[in-house]
């Protein structure tokens, strides 16, 4: 409580920072195709002050905030936008105005990590079922899960390296050699864990071929659906379990790498407030992948005997990638590559953002705010300016892929194919 | 290592990243938000160039007239579309219809063309945010007494659900609206409508809530109508500056620089005359950027490089000593304020002296835009053509 209560005070003084010049709302992608919405302006600081007050004010709307940071990064006098909106709906969070139909589904997909181990204990069959369209349809008249929204595919639990994985040359030849005490923790994320295994058997394949060990606890989602899905005692709850987790990895002083951005935002952002051990170091010591490797790559620690890779690529910076002001270390990164050009679209949210798209009564405003998005990418594939997209967050390269039909690959790929550590060429996966 | 930091993502910022990288230059430039670029109409402002440069110590001065040529002509090289008639400045229209001189503005923007005509159409887009068409008309009809001013109403079926529930569309959503593809189809209904509704041929249109500038789809679409089209500046936050602003951040990723947007560097290590490091607030930790030289570029005081407390003012990423007047203000709001003229004292070279004592304090440090000492944009309309100048001198030099 003391620690809510000091995030509180410090909202409270940032109110004075907002200036009302509505930046904030200028950028905002739901403000943008949905009239209802006022603007972070609005909803944040503006009501903020009412609040405050003990002011009651209708709390439906705040569902219709993304969550995407967009206002925050946008601000230029650092007022915490996102947060505020994030603390008035924790605040109202037994609203009764959220039906019940609506308050059994947030509940549902707050909780990715449940709904991925029910998935993956038999993927064909999940994937089977929610690929008939009448279980969609039934799904969106009994929970409101929009049926068009594109649910990600469920597939066998990423396990770290599987055997038959682990049998390029270059691994086997570093398993040889005596145990390196170099150590990372890897963060994999829900959307690795139950989506995307081969996507986390590539992340520690590249950190095994720099000589890394890659520590991988069983982790529990990070906590982000939770937290946008009101359920904010629910992601309390998985970060001190994380915590507890990392606690003694963190007190040997060893780095913790996440290769998805809402993952590695929650434990740089979120994490230091929750009162529990390690809290105090996870802020200090998580990386971004790529953030991570270009470290390796400024003490000449990387590994940078790259094939070239003739390959032109677009790049979406996910949102959450921007809202842990770090820049974009995998283009920064991938360009050492020879061969590889990377164009930095920076064409705004996706739309997805976590769980939002899958709300029946998001789905089209999801769709709308992406489409900006997507027209640049098919621009520039019809251009020929790339071949497809990379992009660090599982959640946008599915609304990629839904959205504008060209493919999108999280950017570890391309780091496969310079090491040659690939079987699969990105442009066959 | 880098071998530029700027920081700071305005105008000066973008155009000293854009120069630097063009010439080979690796940069990060870091920002606090999206920085008060997005605040402004796009018309630049210039001011008397061959005025102020006679005056002690301003910016101008110290660039002499033939850099400050070549950083506006640069800045046209960018941006053709933004143009400058040095002997006779054009025209802009204010969003509340009055005119101003606008140094450098998008072709789009300029006024000119109104005293030519005896019929100007209004525009007048429903549900319009701080667009008041009676008052734009009396301000339209003094300043070109030979016209007659017509208010046009329309609405867009998009914004249907906005007009429904009463909310104001922002000149922004409209700009943004109609490059889109069901916007141009819109758009040339309703110019196609407008033409059968026009009579006689003295006739030109003041279009607010449209910006064509670096859109070649609504250029061409607009040059098909048979009358000129001329668009407002609007209340900030304006899509003409947000437009600029989006224009400069993709010319300088396109060239290889990278951003840091959101963060903002909160402190510098230095030894000596050297800063060596800045440290940029990222979540949980700060990131560390090493560079060979730092560009300044963070603005005054509402851009957020100057902070005022009550007891005086302060740089506030290198800690620079300011030069600051001895009388801040004087009683008549809208008379000149000397407290606008505070700032960092420099060089030729752009880099920051001790204001007391005129010694260098950083050798590899150049400040560029607002945060210069010893001019006023608001009494010297030239605020785009400083921080446009410096901003291209800092990046040539790095």
């Amino acid at each position: 409580m003391e620690h809510l209560l000091k995030l509180e005070q410090e909202r409270d003084l940032t109110l004075d920072d907002c200036i009302k010049c509505s930046a904030c709302s200028a950028q905002c992608p739901v403000a943008a195709v949905y009239p209802l919405f006022p603007g972070p302006k609005s909803v944040g600081p503006d009501m903020e002050r009412l609040r405050l007050e003990g002011v009651r004010l209708d709390t439906s709307i705040l569902s219709f905030c993304s969550n995407c940071k967009t206002c925050e990064v946008t601000c230029p006098s650092d007022v915490k936008i996102t947060e505020m909106i994030l603390g008035a709906r924790q605040a109202a969070v037994k609203a009764k105005n959220v039906s019940s139909r609506h308050k059994l589904r947030d509940a549902m997909l707050g909780r990715a990590e449940y709904l991925g181990i029910l998935g993956t204990i038999s993927p064909g069959l999940t994937n089977g079922i929610l690929g008939i369209s009448s279980v969609r349809w039934l799904m969106e008249r009994s929970l409101g899960i929009s049926q068009l929204a594109p649910l990600p595919k469920y597939q066998p639990r990423f396990k770290g390296l599987r055997k038959s994985s682990a049998v390029s040359g270059l691994t086997q030849s570093l398993k040889q050699e005596p145990p390196s005490r170099k150590r990372v923790v890897y963060f994999p994320g829900c959307f690795i864990n139950y989506n995307d295994p081969q996507t986390g058997e590539a992340v520690v394949k590249v950190l095994e071929h720099n000589g890394y060990e890659v520590i991988l606890p069983p982790f529990h989602c990070c906590g982000v659906p939770l937290q946008a899905n009101g359920n904010f005692k629910g992601a309390e709850d998985n970060a001190k379990k994380n915590l507890a987790l990392l606690a003694p990895y963190l007190q040997e002083g060893l780095p913790v790498v996440a290769s998805c951005t809402s993952c590695g935002l929650a434990l740089r952002e979120e994490y230091p407030h929750v009162k529990a051990e390690g809290a105090e170091r996870i802020g200090l010591q998580t990386y971004d992948l790529f953030e991570f490797l270009w470290e390796l790559h400024k003490r000449g620690e990387l590994q940078e005997d790259f094939h070239e890779v003739p390959r032109s690529l677009g790049y979406h910076p996910p949102c959450h990638l921007k809202a842990q002001g770090i820049g974009t270390p995998s283009v920064r990164l991938l360009r050492l590559i020879p061969g590889v050009t990377i164009d930095d679209l920076d064409a705004g949210c996706c739309g997805l953002s976590g769980s939002f798209e899958f709300k029946e009564e998001k789905y089209p405003l999801a769709m709308q705010i992406g489409s900006h998005l997507f027209k640049r990418a098919q621009e520039g594939v019809a251009q020929g300016k790339f071949e497809r997209l990379i992009t660090e967050c599982g959640g946008c390269k599915v609304q990629i892929e839904h959205g504008s039909g060209v493919k999108a690959e999280h950017p570890i790929w391309v780091m496969m194919e310079a090491y040659g550590l690939s079987d699969i060429r990105l442009s066959d996966k | 290592m880098w071998d530029g930091v700027i920081i700071g993502g305005g105008l000066a910022g973008l155009v000293a990243g854009i120069r630097a990288s063009e010439r080979g230059k690796k940069l990060m430039l870091v920002a606090e938000g999206t920085g008060s670029l997005t605040y402004s109409s796009g018309a630049l402002d210039i001011g008397a160039i061959d005025l102020l440069q006679r005056s002690e110590k301003h910016p101008y001065a110290l660039l002499q007239e033939k850099s400050i040529r070549d950083g506006l002509a640069y800045f046209q090289t960018l941006f053709p579309e933004y143009r400058e008639n040095a002997e006779k400045p054009p025209l802009v229209l204010t969003p509340l219809g009055s005119c101003r001189t606008g140094g450098l503005a998008p072709a789009g923007l300029i006024a000119d063309r109104l005293s030519q005509v005896r019929n100007i159409v209004l525009m007048a887009p429903k549900g319009m945010k701080d667009f008041f068409a009676s008052v734009v008309k009396a301000n339209l009809e003094k300043e070109f007494c030979q016209s007659t001013v017509r208010i046009y109403p329309f609405q867009v079926s998009a914004f249907a659900s906005w007009y429904q529930v009463g909310r104001p569309v922002n000149g922004i959503e409209y700009a943004r609206f109609w490059r889109t593809e069901t916007g141009m189809q819109e758009l040339g209904r309703l110019l196609g409508e407008l033409t059968q509704d026009i009579e006689g041929s003295s006739v030109a249109v003041v279009f607010p809530g449209l910006t064509r500038v670096f859109s070649e789809s609504l250029q061409k679409l607009l040059a098909q109508f048979p009358f000129p089209v001329v668009e407002m500046t609007d209340m900030s936050p304006a899509f003409g500056g947000d437009i600029l602003h989006e224009a400069l951040k993709r010319k300088f990723k396109e060239l290889g620089g990278e951003m840091m947007i959101g963060s903002g560097v909160w402190q510098a290590d230095c030894e000596g005359k050297t800063c060596q490091q800045v440290r940029v607030k990222s979540k949980g930790r700060d990131s560390i950027l090493k560079a060979k030289e730092f560009i300044l570029a963070t603005g005054g005081v509402f851009g957020g490089g100057v902070e005022v407390t009550p007891t005086g003012a302060q740089e506030k990423v290198l800690k620079i000593p300011l030069f600051l007047p001895s009388e801040w203000t004087q009683a008549q709001f809208l008379r000149e304020q000397p407290y606008a003229r505070l700032g960092v004292e420099v060089d030729a070279a752009l880099r920051p002296l001790d204001p007391q004592s005129g010694e260098l304090i950083f050798k590899n440090v150049r400040v560029v835009g607002r945060m210069l000492a010893h001019w006023d944009p608001w009494v010297e309309f030239c605020g785009g053509g400083v921080s446009v100048a410096t901003g291209w001198l800092a990046g040539e030099t790095l």
